[in-house]
């Protein structure tokens, strides 16, 4: 039997690897006594496995997660109990049982990300909305990519254009960072890293992004049948 | 609070930004505005190293647990992130609350090792501290230091306003105390600093001067205040069930160096080797008892979710209930899949019995520490192993289906010839004939043995206090005899750096004059002097002959036996007479057995042992 459960994982907690991640998990699931399926040989480890993982420093809002397990159990204690244990900026938002589904992490196609960045100088929001406007109208959008060949690498154009969904400008915060919400491909079957995205955004259109102040959060994971998304729980 | 802007672009750029950051399982993050005392724990490493710490754990639950003081971390940041914060002008933070550590109240430095000094300065600096005690007014939180080298606290004593001397647990609350009710009334550090010199265990170095004789040693070392006590009794806590312990810990996110639970077994060790600072300082042994350890065990389980629980004590075995405790722990926690440790265990068939009983399953390599290769040296040291005790042992480990080794030696001993110095190939090839004599059908596993030698330091307040080290050159020539000799590749052999070794008993035994030497060798780039590859060999000898530092006075002098030392005047309860008697039986060669089997008067005062073995 499968747990399916959404998490967070927010502020500061962004700075935590994936690899940290699943070792956080592990614990958890010791120290709140969830009754989970661990696997054979010398050195058991317990069965479970986030999809879609983060890059470093990008925050969540809705990160997905299947987990096996050994025992049935209520899905309400075991949120409470998950949650109690792990800390405040990572909690399960809901759970739920399946007797059977395809891996979390094959169902996810698009991410819905919030973008914030500053500028070297002001820039308007209507005027920054009519040029990335233009910008998606293009027939196609190229990214430098680099591509192993041989033993080294070269640097290839792709288009990213298919891999955009939508573009939104959102507003300007308090703090001065100008706010993007975009839905970009994202998981196994193509993957648009918001940073590179950013990145490709400023190289062709010279907004004045500064690089180094970009914060990135993800809001929203789906998958898509036909010409519909939707969330995997 | 630091400027979180900042911070968020530093942590995009720099390796392992989880060092930075806090809010891991069971740390506490108070309102630092409703609290009267803010405490800055201070482990002068990176993260990693410091969260591996015992000390730091207890320490960091014990003032918490106070309801009107917060104890929060900070550690040194790693070179990546020093240089972003120095190019950002980001100050130093505490982990917690992100608050700058020039706003605390008191910064309390651990003090582990000596190489870690000028780790010390660059957090100073990185907090806009200045480094000398005098040039701080009152407006500079109290720069305060404990832990094991502070039984000679003189190679610092110039930056540090006051050291904790001995155990912490009971003496960091009084003080904090003392400091709550003077910050109430009109904070003024020296009045402060004058009350404080009356508790027991504390030391304020600026109330001490010290003359020198012409041949630079110490002449005199007097208090130029009055109340200043004129010897410093170290603090013992007695005890160890009814002593603070914290029913939780901090679980990292990152990979530290311990990822488990650490209990400790008990304080003290009989054995009485003669290299061994924790064996002299840390008398009497006192044992916590295994009820307690059990409830212990269940709290920090339940409260980390760690599958491994390290038993920690000076030498496991000592433990009176040791095999009922490894086999409750078991047992009970059978099916949360939980792992006992065991470091520092001895060489006998006993401890074997124990390990079998914890590894029961997977057989991980077995560690010894002979410390010396012959017979003749070992009694010089009073390590109270034998050979014949090593074969037994070893070949009841191999029976039992271990099959990787790991020797420790120290090189460097006193009285050490080269023969002495071969017995460590002796011993090594000896032990893999043990494995490889055994029939063939009976060997299990991949015979693999490391013989390792480290560069032996003379540390304060053991019977080779008076002892000068080897030089750099004759270390490494006994390190080369032993390295060219062992031709085998089922053995090998590998070893300290020397040049590390050589600055540690600088600063081991160093005095008040060192001050200048850590600024300079800081100003020169110094820090993080532990780590090999970070270590300035040549820079700190720059920084030696600028400073006018005589290395050979501190390292290499074989010193008068009549001769005052820096550390004199704290008192550990084993008093000079028994350790210059133990260092004239050590030149001898003569064994003196563990004081269990009868007292050696070491001047320990009121210990436990008296009613209990004799
Ligand atoms: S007083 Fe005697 S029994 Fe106690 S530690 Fe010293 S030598 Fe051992």
């Amino acid at each position: 039997m499968i747990f399916r459960a959404v998490f967070t994982k927010k502020n500061y907690l962004r700075y935590i690897s994936h690899l940290d991640m699943v070792r956080l998990f592990h614990r958890t699931f010791n120290m709140a006594m969830i009754p989970i399926k661990y696997s054979e040989g010398f050195n058991p480890h317990p069965k479970f496995s986030i999809g879609n993982p983060l890059s470093l420093g990008v925050e969540s809002e809705e990160e997905y997660m299947d987990i096996e397990m050994n025992k049935e159990m209520d899905i309400d204690e075991f949120i409470e109990r998950m949650n109690k244990a792990l800390p405040e900026d990572i909690q399960i938002l809901r759970a739920a049982s399946l007797e059977k589904a395809p891996a979390v992490s094959s169902m996810i196609e698009w991410s819905f990300y919030e973008l914030k960045f500053m500028t070297e100088s002001e820039i308007d929001l209507n005027e920054l909305s009519r040029i990335l406007q233009l910008w998606l109208e293009k027939d196609q959008i190229l990214m430098k990519k680099m591509k192993k060949k041989g033993k080294g690498k070269i640097e290839v154009d792709v288009d990213i254009k298919p891999l955009i969904g939508n573009l939104v400008v959102k507003e300007k915060d308090e703090d001065g960072f100008i706010v993007l919400n975009s839905l970009l491909k994202s998981g196994e079957h193509g993957n648009l890293k918001p940073i590179n995205f950013l990145e490709t955004m400023e190289r062709d259109l010279f907004i004045g992004i500064d690089l180094e102040s970009i914060m990135l959060k993800r809001l929203g994971q789906y998958a898509q049948e036909n010409s519909q998304i939707y969330k995997p729980l | 609070m630091i400027n979180k802007i900042k911070l968020d672009k530093i942590l995009k750029k720099v390796e392992k930004p989880a060092r930075y950051i806090g809010m891991e399982k069971n740390s506490i993050k108070k309102n630092l505005s409703e609290v009267s005392v803010k405490f800055a724990f201070s482990f002068p490493d990176v993260y990693e190293v410091g969260m591996s710490h015992l000390g730091m754990h207890i320490l960091y639950n014990l003032i918490n647990n106070e309801e009107n003081y917060v104890c929060e971390r900070v550690f040194s940041p790693w070179i990546d992130m020093e240089e972003e914060m120095r190019k950002e002008g980001l100050p130093l933070f505490t982990l917690e609350n992100k608050e700058e550590v020039r706003n605390f109240d008191l910064i309390g430095f651990t003090l582990q090792y000596e190489m870690s000094y000028t780790n010390i300065l660059n957090i100073l600096d990185l907090s806009n501290i200045p480094f000398y005690s005098k040039d701080r007014d009152d407006s500079y939180p109290l720069i305060i230091a404990g832990g094991p080298c502070a039984y000679n606290p003189e190679p610092i004593a110039d930056f540090i306003d006051l050291f904790v001397i001995g155990e912490g647990e009971e003496v960091t609350l009084e003080l904090l105390k003392l400091y709550e009710e003077n910050k109430k009334e009109n904070w003024d550090k020296n009045l402060f600093l004058r009350k404080a010199a009356n508790i027991e265990g504390i030391y304020i170095p600026a109330f001490y001067d010290v003359l020198y004789n012409e041949d630079k040693t110490i002449k005199e070392m007097f208090p130029i205040v009055e109340g200043a006590p004129s010897v410093i009794n170290k603090r013992i806590v007695k005890n160890l069930d009814e002593m603070y312990t914290p029913d939780k810990m901090i679980v990292p996110f990152i990979d530290t160096v311990h990822d488990r639970i650490t209990m400790e077994l008990f304080r003290g060790c009989t054995h009485g080797c003669r290299f061994c600072q924790a064996g002299m300082v840390y008398r009497p042994i006192r044992e916590k008892s295994p009820d307690r350890l059990m409830e212990i065990a269940e709290n920090l389980l339940d409260s980390t979710g760690y599958e491994t629980i390290s038993l920690s004590s000076l030498s496991s075995c000592d433990y009176t209930s040791l095999e009922l405790l490894t086999k409750q722990l078991i047992e009970k926690y059978e099916d949360r899949k939980v792992g006992v440790s065991l470091p520092s265990l001895r060489l006998d068939s006993f401890s074997i019995d124990v390990l079998k009983e914890i590894e029961r399953v997977r057989k991980s390599g077995l560690t010894f520490a002979p410390e010396a290769g012959s017979q003749r040296l070992r009694d010089v040291i009073n390590k109270g192993v034998s050979e014949d005790d090593l074969v037994k042992a070893i070949s009841y480990a191999f029976k039992e289906g271990w099959s990787r080794i790991k020797l420790y030696f120290m090189i460097g001993l006193p009285t050490e010839t080269d023969e002495d110095v071969m017995g460590i190939k002796h011993l090594s090839y000896l032990v893999k004939d043990l494995f490889f004599n055994r029939p063939p059908q009976e060997r299990k596993g991949n015979f693999k043995l490391t013989a390792s030698a480290s560069c032996f330091v003379p540390k304060p307040f053991t019977p080779l206090q008076w002892y000068g080290q080897d030089t750099i050159e004759e270390f490494m020539r006994k390190i080369y005899l032993v390295k060219n000799s062992i031709k085998d590749n089922k053995v090998s052999f590998n070893y300290h750096d020397a040049d590390l070794s050589y600055l540690e008993a600088i600063f081991a035994r160093g005095d008040r004059r060192l001050s200048k030497l850590l600024v300079k060798a800081w100003e020169k780039g110094c820090k993080y002097d532990g780590w090999s590859d970070l270590f300035k060999f040549d820079t700190w000898m720059a920084a030696i002959e600028e400073t006018d530092i005589d290395p050979y006075f501190y390292a290499n002098r074989t010193r008068k036996e009549d001769e005052i030392f820096p550390w004199d005047f704290i008192n550990p309860g084993v008093n000079k007479s028994y350790l210059l008697k133990e260092y004239r039986r050590a030149i001898e060669g003569e064994r003196t057995p563990d004081c269990r089997k009868g007292c050696r008067a070491c001047g320990i005062q009121n210990c436990e042992m008296w009613g209990v073995f004799n």
